[in-house]
């Protein structure tokens, strides 16, 4: 079993009053409640808690990009992950990752993840989320009608810009390039591992995974049932394959809080989930469905939903404590209850990487690490045997330490 | 009685599902719908078949033509579809009537093959953009009544648009009109038609609705100081899918328009 820890690095300081001046934490938000001389402490506090997670032998680091969005304040992962590969020595990065349709030139991102790669040593993962009509349709403005077909096209031109040995000429619908021929290329060959985070149930996920052998990524947030339909739909295809399913093939996040009682838990983080339901909470539901971004396939499989919480309406209400637990979308308590959970979860799941979220919201730096902690050394240790008759082949293939140079710290003396 | 026709377009070789009625003596009317496509065979196309030849196309993307959005880039494959289409029906020139996005669809056909024209209406017109008069945003509405914006009051939807068709298939057409749409209109509706308005020298009329909350009223004034010689007017009552909310008044404006040169 191997376990990651992600940042969403929020804004952890909305006013009380935040949510009746503004219908949206993303796209609109009003930008003057950003101060930047704190924004830049919490980076450098937020990157602390990460290069912490390596220290205390966490497997991963995951960043993500999201535009335009109070609760994401990483719009480049690639800049955070550079700023990673230079502070850790072996953790792998994951990016989870860049939305590639809407790097133009495509071959900018085949290049960022490739300069990342060697210079981390190949400890990347290469992450290729579609990305939320938030983030890609109206912050950056992408066409939702083709946003498909740019995605599946970016998507080939980074694998075989990173691949063909030789120079090529790029003649696609979103991009055109008469000579591709990128520098560097990565130290993974023919190219680190790539990973597909998916946000509910889409089928064509599934097989867009499954058909290229790429790790598929769940999340749990929305609860385990809903993470156990996604994953299982997922496996199904694996299966339909003639394939034994790998669980490194798959991913599940969870959000992960441990104290030493089940109390405790309850008791000292409760607060900062509430801070980060109340924002969220009935978010605007026009930015929920840019018109295209579901294919007719996807329009099909959501319908049904989406007619059911219409003709049964039922006002938001911030989940207790409890019922998150209930519904899996958190996995909290001492290190055995929280080690009974996630044994459950990835069991049901069979899914091999756990990536954690261990800060939400408004947290503070010391919960956050001392959950942190109390996971890598007492949780850890009780799962790492989990799926050891599996071989991991989504994970980077760093080269050896040897060959890797280290930041020199101290230059004192040259000249 | 109308029907619902497919053709094989020359010399492009699209494929166009039509709606014709009316008799086919009358004076050709080329309707092209607003965003949300053609429901069905309504009271506007049947008050306008009293007086017209009606040829009303889905436009590729939209409708039973769905699939074929990929296959097009740009406004001028919408025009190249449109005249090919009259061409195959062996119409030379027709009065154009265009709601919404059929406006802008419309303007284009009047500028690039303004022989083909013989008046243009412009109803609630998209393809230009003010930043003063931006209007609702269509493509940001709530995915459970995603069109609702584009009536003056939001049950209309289901009263005008939805009514009497099942209910899932109407729903995924109405989502996947609008990302038809959208491949024209995203993220902000310039079409770029402005720059070729000028070249317009047909007879033609602006119509705005009064309760249209995608395109503002000032949007009229904007189209007809862009095309030479144009008149508008205001349609009384209705929101932006005018050709459902006001049937009859917007048939009235086209036939006194286009057959009399009348404008009131």
């Amino acid at each position: 079993m191997k376990f990651h820890w992600f940042h969403g690095m929020p804004w952890p300081h909305l006013p009380a009053e935040f949510r009746d001046r503004n219908r949206s934490v993303w796209v609109d938000a009003d930008a003057s409640l950003y101060d930047p001389v704190e924004g830049g402490r919490l980076y450098h506090e937020y990157l602390d808690q990460m290069e912490y997670a390596e220290q205390v032998g966490f497997d991963g680091l995951i960043v993500n990009e999201h535009h335009q969005n109070v609760f994401g304040l990483m719009p480049s992962p690639q800049l955070m992950a550079a700023a990673l590969a230079r502070r850790t020595s072996r953790v792998a990065i994951i990016m989870l990752g860049m939305s590639i349709a809407l790097y133009r030139p495509a071959t900018r991102a085949a290049e960022e993840i490739a300069m990342l790669d060697v210079l981390s040593g190949g400890r990347i993962v290469a992450g290729f989320p579609l990305g939320t009509p938030m983030d890609t349709n109206f912050a950056y403005g992408a066409n939702p009608a083709d946003f498909r077909r740019v995605y599946r096209e970016h998507h080939d031109l980074i694998l075989r810009a990173w691949q063909d040995p030789d120079v090529f000429a790029w003649h696609g619908e979103s991009t055109r390039l008469r000579y591709v021929n990128i520098w560097p290329r990565p130290i993974q060959q023919p190219h680190p591992p790539i990973w597909i985070p998916a946000d509910g149930i889409s089928s064509e996920t599934w097989d867009f995974c499954a058909e290229r052998g790429y790790n598929y990524v769940c999340l749990a947030s929305r609860g385990i049932a809903a993470a156990q339909a996604a994953m299982d739909g997922f496996w199904s295809r694996i299966e339909a394959r003639g394939v034994e399913p790998n669980p490194y093939q798959g991913a599940v996040s969870q959000t992960i809080v441990v104290a030493r009682t089940d109390d405790e838990a309850q008791q000292r983080y409760e607060p900062h989930f509430e801070y980060s339901s109340r924002h969220t909470q009935d978010d605007f539901p026009g930015w929920s469905e840019a018109p295209g971004w579901r294919t007719e396939r996807g329009i099909r499989e959501r319908a049904a939903q989406t007619m059911r919480e219409l003709a049964n309406p039922h006002p938001a209400r911030i989940p207790t404590w409890q019922e998150r637990l209930h519904a899996g979308s958190l996995a909290a308590g001492s290190p055995e209850t929280v080690t009974e959970q996630l044994e459950h979860l990835v069991k049901s799941l069979r899914a091999g990487h756990l990536i954690g979220v261990f800060h939400l919201g408004d947290m503070t730096h010391d919960l956050t690490l001392r959950s942190t902690r109390l996971f890598a050394e007492q949780v850890i240790p009780r799962l790492r045997h989990l799926w050891e008759d599996h071989e991991d082949h989504w994970s980077p293939r760093p080269i050896a330490t040897q060959q890797s140079r280290a930041p020199r710290r101290d230059l004192a003396g040259v000249n | 009685m109308a029907e619902l026709q497919t053709l094989d377009l020359t010399p492009g070789g699209q494929t166009a599902h039509v709606w014709q009625g009316g008799d086919a003596d009358s004076p050709a009317l080329l309707f092209l719908h607003p965003i949300t496509g053609i429901p069905r065979w309504g009271e506007a196309l049947e008050a306008l078949a009293n007086d017209f030849r009606v040829i009303a196309p889905y436009q590729p993307g939209w409708g039973p033509a769905k699939d074929d959005l990929p296959g097009v880039r740009d406004g001028l494959d919408l025009v190249l579809f449109n005249v090919d289409l009259l061409n195959t029906l062996g119409v030379g020139s027709a009065h154009v009537v265009g709601v919404s996005i059929g406006g802008w669809i419309g303007a284009e056909i009047a500028a690039i093959r303004p022989d083909a024209v013989q008046s243009l209406t412009l109803v609630n017109p998209l393809g230009l953009w003010s930043e003063s008069h931006p209007g609702e945003d269509p493509f940001a509405q709530h995915p459970g009544f995603p069109t609702a914006v584009l009536f003056s009051d939001p049950e209309k939807r289901n009263e005008l648009l939805m009514a009497d068709r099942d209910p899932m298939d109407a729903y995924v057409e109405e989502l996947l009109d609008l990302r038809a749409s959208a491949k024209f209109l995203w993220p902000i509706p310039d079409t770029g038609v402005g720059r070729r308005l000028v070249r317009i020298d047909t007879r033609t009329l602006i119509a705005t609705s009064e309760h249209d909350n995608v395109v503002a009223h000032e949007m009229g004034d904007i189209w007809r100081a862009a095309i030479p010689g144009a008149q508008s007017v205001q349609l009384a009552g209705s929101g932006h899918i005018a050709d459902l909310e006001a049937p009859a008044a917007l048939a009235d404006l086209v036939r006194n328009f286009a057959l009399a040169g009348v404008t009131a």
